[in-house]
């Protein structure tokens, strides 16, 4: 086997993690803090994906739709939580789940009444597109700089994290709100900002996903369930968790696709499958 | 001299860092009512967990009527015969006063049987019934759990423990939230439950406890400090002095 | 021989309610044989009913797993789907009978459910749900890639079932009318069946475990185990609505596999009421007419049933029927 066509499958392989990175951190975030399952998230990448395709072409230019579409969709997430999610604290665990779950059908079926039911591709950036000589290959640019910009904001929400009285709050993970306003802290202004990041944050892994797939309203679908496998292999609430699971599943889907492309998926599902049986928790979970 | 009911042999208990039992090693004889208090953060919350089986002890055994109960599924602790209340109420909420109890009961036997109509199991509605008087709860039979009293929630609590017909029942603060009234029935209640059954009780109130129990364990920071009668645990130094200055409600 | 009830005499107007509705869940099961007897002839079309009895048997099954034992599950389409597949492969592909067939789709149900379940109930509370889920879109995934079997992305076809022999009458199933009573009996027989599950100690026991896992488990029951045959019987009864489906459609599509059919299927049940008898076929059909309708006048008709839903999840979250029931009842 060729090295270089390894090499190369193994860094696509960390582009495509680095995606379920980001997506997964920000289901992670807004549960360790919440304690509330996004069924929407998957859509809402999606959304994301679209609004930055949107603003991208409004302003001719993917830089403007990189830094709008996040920020658009996470103060769109913020509503959600202000609007509908809070109305639910204090009732079954269920709820928030089931809610969201109902939110990201009416966010499917309204993307598909507003920019149609086929698939829009997603132009790489000019600066972005081909590829560079590293010596052991020739690497596509567009990959080099998501692996990049992911690491780069995994490494500034680990500085926010572990520096800041809001990261302090947000890695307690206390859910109770009592407790909270004990000590000064007010736990809807939180709540508010926890979902707006994650939401966020998953709508900025939709934008840097749509140059990589089409842009489409199904893609969703497709990201809820691989959040879901890596939050369960890395372990709910975890953030180590979510990078380094978000990671390794995007290797093995990347690395199965060499030999063996319509696995890939079937792969993925099945090593979740072995780390629930062996460690239901997750790599870095807690037992309930 | 009976034979000990429940062997407890240098019990240790660690969470990680923190010691909450340390060579806890005692004995409990059938036929008594003992209890086990001390300062907050004691341990005792802990001991009756292991006693339980919600733990498993980091160090030393428990033993049941001489058998080991290492690896026993929490399940099982109520089949051998050791069922105990909660401090913090744990009823079934949305079940009334006597399918609390009856399904309590029916945990015995009959738990996979997805056939017959459980309305034929006459013995187990008798059983229900019977341990809703016990502990007078037998009028509010059909009144849905929640929306009973507090004091009679805990009530419910107990009757829940009493329905497997345990030889060792552990009650943890029965009388947590009651005020002076609703404590002085359930005292006569585990009086009359005492006649029984071995009890082991937590507890805070002083005054109830010196004057429920043939014995009195004390346990500070995790170890157990004295064990005698209430007279002598009343006049013992050390208790004396892990005590001072703090009141306890003598009620 | 009941015991005689020594409950705290009632106030006289509650009185009539209550018995009311203890008689209804008496005589649930030949109740809703009679509701489902006169079904037909209610709807505008005999395919929307025999729609609504596949599927009001779906949620049924569902419904003992998320209403009675508390458990969100987000992959019981794997059930529904594996039950029609498998009753069109052996019909199709292998010239099996159609009632072997059904016994295989519902056999291989039950042991994709036992299998799935075992694996889910080792994990709690939300978890449980994203487990399911990604469990059953795994099924989704090889059911895609074993396409000499499944048909892959356009479904299963060629297997049409034109004559049954049910108790020795030969009957045209391809006339409307004569599908939907036959497939009635499939509904008779799981409403039964589920109807005995809720009265037995079993259905007790689920009852706790949904009330307080804890407190079930200290009172003796070993709640894995419990969940388990629970989750168990719950995929059969779906597999069982799968083989109707497979019947009735002569197709089975690839999607019947994937979590948006999961997710169907927990909106219906909702939406009529988890935790009552009557509930899920209710949803079943409530969801289905609004399909039937909504999709007259757009073919965004999703976008309002999504609302509708967010709106149930959020002011009603008992669904019509249990709204209902606690409105009338106390």
């Amino acid at each position: 086997m060729d090295t270089e066509l390894i090499l190369m499958q193994l860094f696509s392989g960390v582009a495509l993690g680095a995606i379920l990175v980001i997506t997964a951190l920000g289901l992670s975030i807004i549960f360790g803090m919440m304690g509330v399952v996004n069924f929407a998230h998957g859509a809402l990448f999606m959304v994301g994906a679209y609004a930055g395709l949107w603003v991208a072409s409004l302003t001719g230019s993917f830089w403007w739709g990189l830094l709008v579409a996040p920020i658009m969709i996470g103060v769109f997430g913020m509503l959600i939580e202000f609007v509908l999610i809070r109305r639910l604290y204090g009732r079954s665990i269920d709820d928030p789940l089931l809610l969201t779950f109902g939110l990201s059908y009416v966010l499917v079926e309204g993307v598909r009444i507003v920019f149609g039911s086929d698939g829009i591709p997603f132009p790489t950036p000019s600066l972005l597109t081909g590829v560079v000589d590293l010596g052991v290959g020739f690497f596509p640019i567009y990959r080099i700089f998501v692996v990049a910009l992911v690491f780069a904001i995994v490494v500034l929400l680990w500085l926010g994290l572990e520096k800041t009285k809001f990261g302090l709050i947000v890695r307690a993970g206390s859910r109770d709100p009592m407790m909270m306003r004990v000590l000064g802290v007010d736990i809807s202004k939180v709540w508010l900002a926890v979902f707006g990041l994650g939401v966020g944050l998953a709508a900025l892994g939709g934008v840097l996903a749509g140059p990589m797939r089409s842009v489409n309203p199904e893609m969703g679908a497709l990201v809820l369930a691989e959040a879901f496998v890596v939050t369960v292999i890395g372990g709910l609430g975890s953030l180590v968790g979510a990078i380094i699971a978000g990671l390794l599943v995007g290797v093995v889907i990347s690395m199965t696709a060499l030999f063996a492309p319509e696995m890939a998926t079937i792969v993925m599902f099945a090593l979740m499958a072995i780390v629930l049986l062996i460690r239901p928790q997750g790599l870095f979970g807690k037992l309930a | 001299m009976s034979a000990p009911l429940l062997a407890v042999e240098n019990v240790g208990m660690k969470f990680g860092g923190f010691i909450a039992l340390q060579g806890v090693t005692t004995e409990f004889r059938p036929g008594r009512v003992t209890s086990i208090i001390g300062p907050n953060g004691a341990g005792k919350s802990t001991f009756f967990n292991v006693l339980s089986g919600v733990l498993s002890p980091s160090t030393g055994t428990v033993r049941f009527k001489g058998d080991d109960l290492k690896g026993t599924r929490q399940h099982e602790f109520v089949h051998r015969g050791i069922a105990r209340s909660y401090q913090i109420t744990n009823i079934f909420p949305d079940l009334s006063v006597h399918e609390n109890v009856r399904v309590a009961a029916q945990a015995g036997r009959s738990r996979y049987n997805i056939w017959t109509n459980r309305k034929k199991f006459d013995e187990l509605d008798a059983r229900a019934d019977k341990a809703l008087e016990s502990v007078g709860l037998i009028a509010k039979r059909n009144e849905t759990a929640k929306f009973l009293a507090h004091g009679q929630q805990r009530a419910l609590e107990i009757a829940i423990a009493l329905i497997s017909d345990p030889e060792l029942l552990l009650l943890d603060e029965p009388t947590a939230g009651m005020g002076p009234e609703e404590t002085k029935e359930m005292v006569a209640l585990l009086e009359k439950l005492a006649a029984e059954r071995t009890i082991l009780l937590v507890e805070h109130k002083m005054k109830m406890i010196l004057g429920l129990s043939d014995r009195i364990l004390v346990l500070h920071h995790g170890q157990l400090i004295a064990d005698g009668t209430p007279h002598e645990i009343q006049t013992d130094p050390e208790v004396r002095r892990v005590y001072l200055g703090q009141n306890h409600g003598y009620a | 021989m009941n015991v005689p009830s020594v409950a705290a005499p009632l106030a006289a107007d509650a009185r009539k309610p209550a018995r009311l509705k203890a008689m209804m869940t008496t005589y649930r099961v030949p109740l809703s044989i009679l509701a489902l007897c006169i079904l037909p002839w209610l709807l505008p079309s005999k395919a929307l009913a025999v729609n609504v009895l596949i599927y009001g048997v779906v949620c049924v099954g569902y419904n003992l797993l998320f209403g009675y034992t508390g458990l969100l599950s987000f992959g019981h389409a794997a059930f529904f789907g594996a039950g029609a597949y498998i009753t069109g492969i052996a019909i199709g592909q292998f010239g099996v009978s159609w009632y072997l067939a059904v016994l295989m789709g519902v056999t291989g149900g039950a042991v994709l459910a036992f299998i799935i379940g075992g694996m889910s109930t080792r994990t709690r509370g939300i978890y449980f749900s994203m487990v399911t889920l990604a469990l059953a879109q795994l099924v989704y995934y090889v059911a895609l890639q074993a396409s000499t079997w499944t048909g892959g992305e356009n479904g299963l076809r060629g297997f049409t079932v034109n004559r049954i022999n049910l108790f020795g009458f030969d009957i045209n199933f391809l006339d409307p009318v004569n599908k939907y009573y036959v497939l009635m009996v499939f509904a008779a027989a799981a409403l039964w069946l589920v109807s005995r599950i809720l009265n037995s100690p079993f259905g007790a026991a689920i009852e706790a475990i949904r009330e307080n896992e804890r407190r079930a488990r200290t009172c003796g029951y070993d709640v894995e185990r419990t969940k388990l045959l629970a989750f168990t019987l719950s995929g059969t009864i779906c597999a069982l609505g799968g083989t109707m489906s497979a019947l009735h459609l002569a197709f089975v599509p690839l999607e019947s596999l994937h979590y948006l059919t999961s997710g169907m299927i927990v909106m219906m049940t909702l939406l009529g009421g988890a935790s009552s008898f009557f509930g899920p076929f209710i949803g079943a059909l409530v969801f289905l007419l609004m399909e039937d309708v909504f999709s007259l006048w757009t073919s965004h008709w999703q976008i309002i049933v999504g609302s509708i839903f967010v709106l149930f999840v959020l002011f009603l979250p008992k669904g019509i029927w249990g709204t209902f029931l606690s409105r009338v009842v106390r």
